[in-house]
């Protein structure tokens, strides 16, 4: 049982840095139409900023305010050089676009910044084990459980409860009406890269935090397990890239737990492989968008 | 059999050609280096065009075929390897492996790998093809991650991470060139074959395409597995020409590298894979000998690491942003160099029990999450009449015809077509029992000729030994568009268009027609034109129509029976007069009082 309930909080914490990602994926993508692979790109950025932040002596929570303000304008910034000229375009070709746009920004890190891990100092404060009862808790483990809810509350706050959240969720049903109603489309998918940007980026403080070090490829494994939650939830769908993530967390941590040690190295190809075969029975994703094609 | 057109002889041979020409002069009459680069390009050659045969016809973009690639080398080098080193580098190798690893020729190791290739294709294709757009695209990139993870992790078979040695090198652009050439002939054949051309169409408009016989989920399959034979034996060729490779070879520079190679002459042709394939060969090969840094006209450029990835990365934007169909465009070079001959229309598009068809709607209702859309409603559609379906908006007509053709199964009762229950059947085969439709938005595949959008519903229906696109030829005939039957679809005018969709349904041999909405957005002249050809329809084949309109005029002109829907419930049955006359129906069009004034 402690074992389980300790596994059951390793499973929340790591899905949910996966539910973060897939969340900021599905934002934009209900929107636009776009799977962003330089998703992970924004966490990089988002490493870096905070690794330079406190080499530069700011204290660690200022530190932490401008890693998420670099996520958002960098995420600001991508959507305006290198997405607004395809917007509209096919699924097909945002894709690719994105592709390249993350290939390029890797090369980029890696000569302007370092093809090497920089260590990133992290307080020592974070790094503490916590004992509730006969469990025992990372700090950080325990604060990215804290901050994913934090984020997936607030966040919800934000589309049910004001006006841009609401214009929003209409986008994400009905561009072109939401348009018609005289909605600026530059401002609603601007809000969309902002809101990806920002999951991007705490998913992106959360994952260096746990590691203590940022490289240019940083990005690319996590964003890539959220591509594969966001399509188990049903692409778009936003509780679903939420239910998809912490699934592939808890598939993951259970594999972990209790795959035999020759197995262990499978592991993620497992992952992939089980959450695959879901859709072998839901081709549309867990909770897939409602979307009423007209024929 | 698949058909083998002379169009796709004509293609193989103008894309062949050339290669075989670079291989003579690269290996006769140029330095070695240019010789390994011509190498290269043939060995990509095969890998671009295995992607094209599954992203260029079914439009999912793919990550997975670098991986078919890591497969096919990893499954031939285990034959080939040099059995001296085999107890060194592979100490750990399962006893039924050791049996039959190393010492092969290069050709016994190809087998391995499409033995391996298509083996592991045909089990991911399974779940892979019941996926469509994006979601299939991030699929195939967990293909890629799945296989990726498998090597590192198989150390015993594969030395992991490590570098895999000892493979005998000896690929040379002859033996390259073959493999190659089977690999263009494929995709080239492919192309034109019924599931070919199926898919293409599928990729343009799953929806209509399943509406037009498609089996969708099987064609992507299909093409999965051609295209991840074709990936493998080039991956089985790259390891030899190397040599020695490690899984991360197969990984994500290889892909990045693959998609730009596809998409810079245009995915849609095998031509585009060919001809971008040279293009990005060339460039990377000037970018490589940049990246150490060199000098340019007396300046020295610092080392500049990855330079050939922001390469390939600013080509593939470039391509994005100003030529998204690539530089070689939709059609094949062979389609513009050597247009077809005109295809005679032949064979007649009745069908072969028109007389005797039935389509009867027994009780039928639907429910959307407590919403009644439809409530027990029946009623018959007779051969060689014209029944209209109309009713306000919100009548439940859509729902109606989309329970008739099975796209949404009704919740109670059942509709039976020439006795067949079309809810118990796959979607696809509706229209394979004689039922056609069209669409209240049009749905065509835009971007295939005129005679293709018709043939992809001929050839579902077409008896072994009769010529599909003879039969399309005679659909087109009937709605007046055979002159324009090469011109891509989305070029005809509005009304063309329309009359098109017909075409396609007749050519399923329809004991019954659907026609939803057929006349919306139609000017006068155009409106007429269409009741002449679906009177036409009616008269000298013996179908069946039944036709949802707004316009009444155009349904009391048209319909020999008339069925009225409101609010879900059908209110009221019988010819136009009768209906014109009767005080409910009056009623629902323009609300009690008025009517009763």
């Amino acid at each position: 049982m402690e074992i389980f309930l300790q596994q059951l909080l390793n499973a929340l914490s790591l899905g949910g840095t996966y539910a973060l990602l897939a969340l900021g994926l599905a934002v934009v993508f209900s929107i636009i139409g776009l799977i962003n692979f330089a998703h992970g790109e924004l966490m990089t950025v988002t490493g870096y900023a905070v690794c330079f932040a406190l080499i530069w002596g700011m204290p660690f929570p200022l530190a932490v305010i401008a890693g998420l303000g670099v996520a958002m304008t960098a995420a600001l910034l991508m959507e305006r050089v290198a997405f607004r000229p395809v917007r509209g375009a096919s699924g097909t070709t945002l894709l690719l676009t994105s592709f390249a746009v993350s290939a390029i920004l890797r090369v980029l890190f890696q000569n302007l910044i370092s093809a090497r891990p920089i260590p990133v100092s992290i307080p020592a404060s974070l790094s503490g084990v916590v004992t509730i009862g006969p469990l025992h808790l990372g700090m950080i483990q325990l604060i990215s459980i804290i901050v994913t809810l934090a984020m997936l509350l607030g966040l919800n706050l934000f589309l049910h409860r004001t006006i841009a959240g609401r214009a929003m969720r209409a986008a994400a049903e009905d561009f072109a009406v939401l348009r018609l109603m005289g909605l600026r489309a530059n401002s609603v998918v601007a809000t969309a890269f902002a809101i990806s940007g920002l999951l991007a980026g705490v998913a992106g403080i959360l994952w260096v935090a746990q590691r203590g070090s940022v490289d240019p490829l940083m990005g690319a494994l996590p964003v890539l397990k959220a591509f594969i939650a966001a399509i188990i939830g049903g692409l778009g769908s936003l509780s679903g890239a939420v239910a998809g993530g912490f699934l592939l967390g808890f598939i993951e941590v259970i594999l972990q737990a209790y795959l035999p040690e020759s197995l262990l190295p499978y592991r993620d190809a497992f992952a992939i492989l089980l959450v695959i075969s879901v859709l072998l029975f839901r081709p549309q994703g867990l909770l897939a968008r409602k979307t009423l094609v007209k024929l | 059999m698949p058909r083998i057109g002379k169009q796709a002889v004509k293609g193989c041979l103008t894309l062949a050609l050339p290669l075989i020409a670079l291989a003579i002069i690269a290996e006769f009459f140029m330095p070695a280096s240019y010789a390994r680069l011509t190498a290269l390009y043939l060995i990509y050659v095969s890998a671009v065009v295995g992607m094209q045969i599954y992203s260029g016809n079914s439009g999912i973009i793919s990550f997975g075929h670098a991986g078919f690639m890591a497969l096919g080398a990893y499954g031939s080098a285990l034959l080939t390897i040099q059995t001296s080193l085999l107890s060194t580098s592979l100490p750990n190798l399962p006893q039924w492996l050791a049996a039959i690893a190393g010492g092969h020729s290069l050709w016994i190791g190809m087998l391995g790998a499409l033995a391996v290739a298509g083996l592991v294709a045909v089990l991911f294709g399974l779940p892979l093809s019941r996926l469509s757009g994006s979601a299939a695209s991030i699929a195939t990139l967990g293909f890629l991650v799945i296989v990726h993870v498998t090597l590192v992790a198989s150390a015993d078979i594969t030395r992991g991470s490590q570098t895999f040695f000892g493979i005998p090198r000896g690929v040379s652009a002859f033996v390259a060139l073959p493999v190659a050439l089977i690999a263009v002939a494929l995709a080239r054949i492919y192309r034109d074959t019924k599931g070919g051309l199926a898919l293409r169409a599928a990729r343009e408009d799953e929806i209509a395409a399943r509406a037009s016989g498609v089996n969708v989920t099987r064609e992507r399959f299909i093409a999965w597995v051609l295209g991840g034979l074709a990936s493998g034996a080039a991956g089985a060729l790259l390891a030899h020409f190397l040599g020695a490779f490690s899984p991360k070879d197969f990984y994500f520079n290889l892909t990045f590298l693959l998609m730009s190679m596809l998409i810079l002459g245009g995915m849609t042709t095998v031509s585009g894979a060919v001809g971008g394939t040279a293009l990005i060969v060339v460039m990377v090969d000037l970018l490589r000998g940049l990246e150490g840094g060199s000098e340019v006209l007396g300046v020295a450029l610092p080392q500049m690491f990855g330079l050939t990835d922001v390469g390939v990365g600013i080509v593939i934007l470039i391509v994005m942003y100003r030529l998204r169909d690539g530089l070689f465009g939709l059609r094949e070079v062979d389609e513009r160099l050597f247009p077809e001959a005109k295809v005679t229309a032949i064979g007649a598009i009745e069908a072969p029990s028109a007389g005797k068809a039935s389509l009867e709607v027994h009780g039928v209702g639907r429910r959307f999450a407590g919403l009644v859309a439809l409530e027990n409603v029946s009623f018959t559609v007779r051969p060689g009449l014209v029944t209209g379906l109309i009713g306000p908006n919100g009548a439940g007509k859509s729902t109606m015809i989309n329970a008739i053709s099975g796209v949404v199964p009704p919740s109670s009762g059942r509709v039976l077509l020439n006795g067949t229950d079309t809810a118990k059947i796959a979607p696809h085969k509706v229209p394979m029992r004689g039922l056609g439709r069209t669409f209240q938005n049009i749905r065509l595949f835009r971007n295939l000729s005129v005679l293709e959008n018709v043939t992809v519903a001929a050839d579902s229906v077409a008896q072994s030994g009769e010529d599909s696109r003879a039969l399309a030829m005679a659909a087109l005939n009937v709605v007046d568009l055979q002159d324009l039957a090469e011109r891509p679809a989305n070029s005809l005018p509005y009304g063309a268009q329309r009359r098109l969709e017909i075409a396609r349904a007749l050519a399923l041999r329809p004991s019954f027609l659907l026609l939803d909405e057929p006349a919306a957005g139609m000017n006068p002249a155009e409106t007429d034109a269409l009741i002449a050809v679906l009177q036409k329809i009616r008269s000298d084949f013996g179908i069946g129509l039944l036709v949802v309109e707004h316009d009444l005029k155009l349904i009391m002109r048209l319909c020999d029976h008339i069925v009225v829907l409101n609010k879900g419930e059908m209110i009221a049955e019988g010819t136009p007069e009768e209906i014109r006359n009767n005080a409910t129906v009056i009623e629902a069009y323009i609300g009690k009082r008025r009517a009763a004034a």
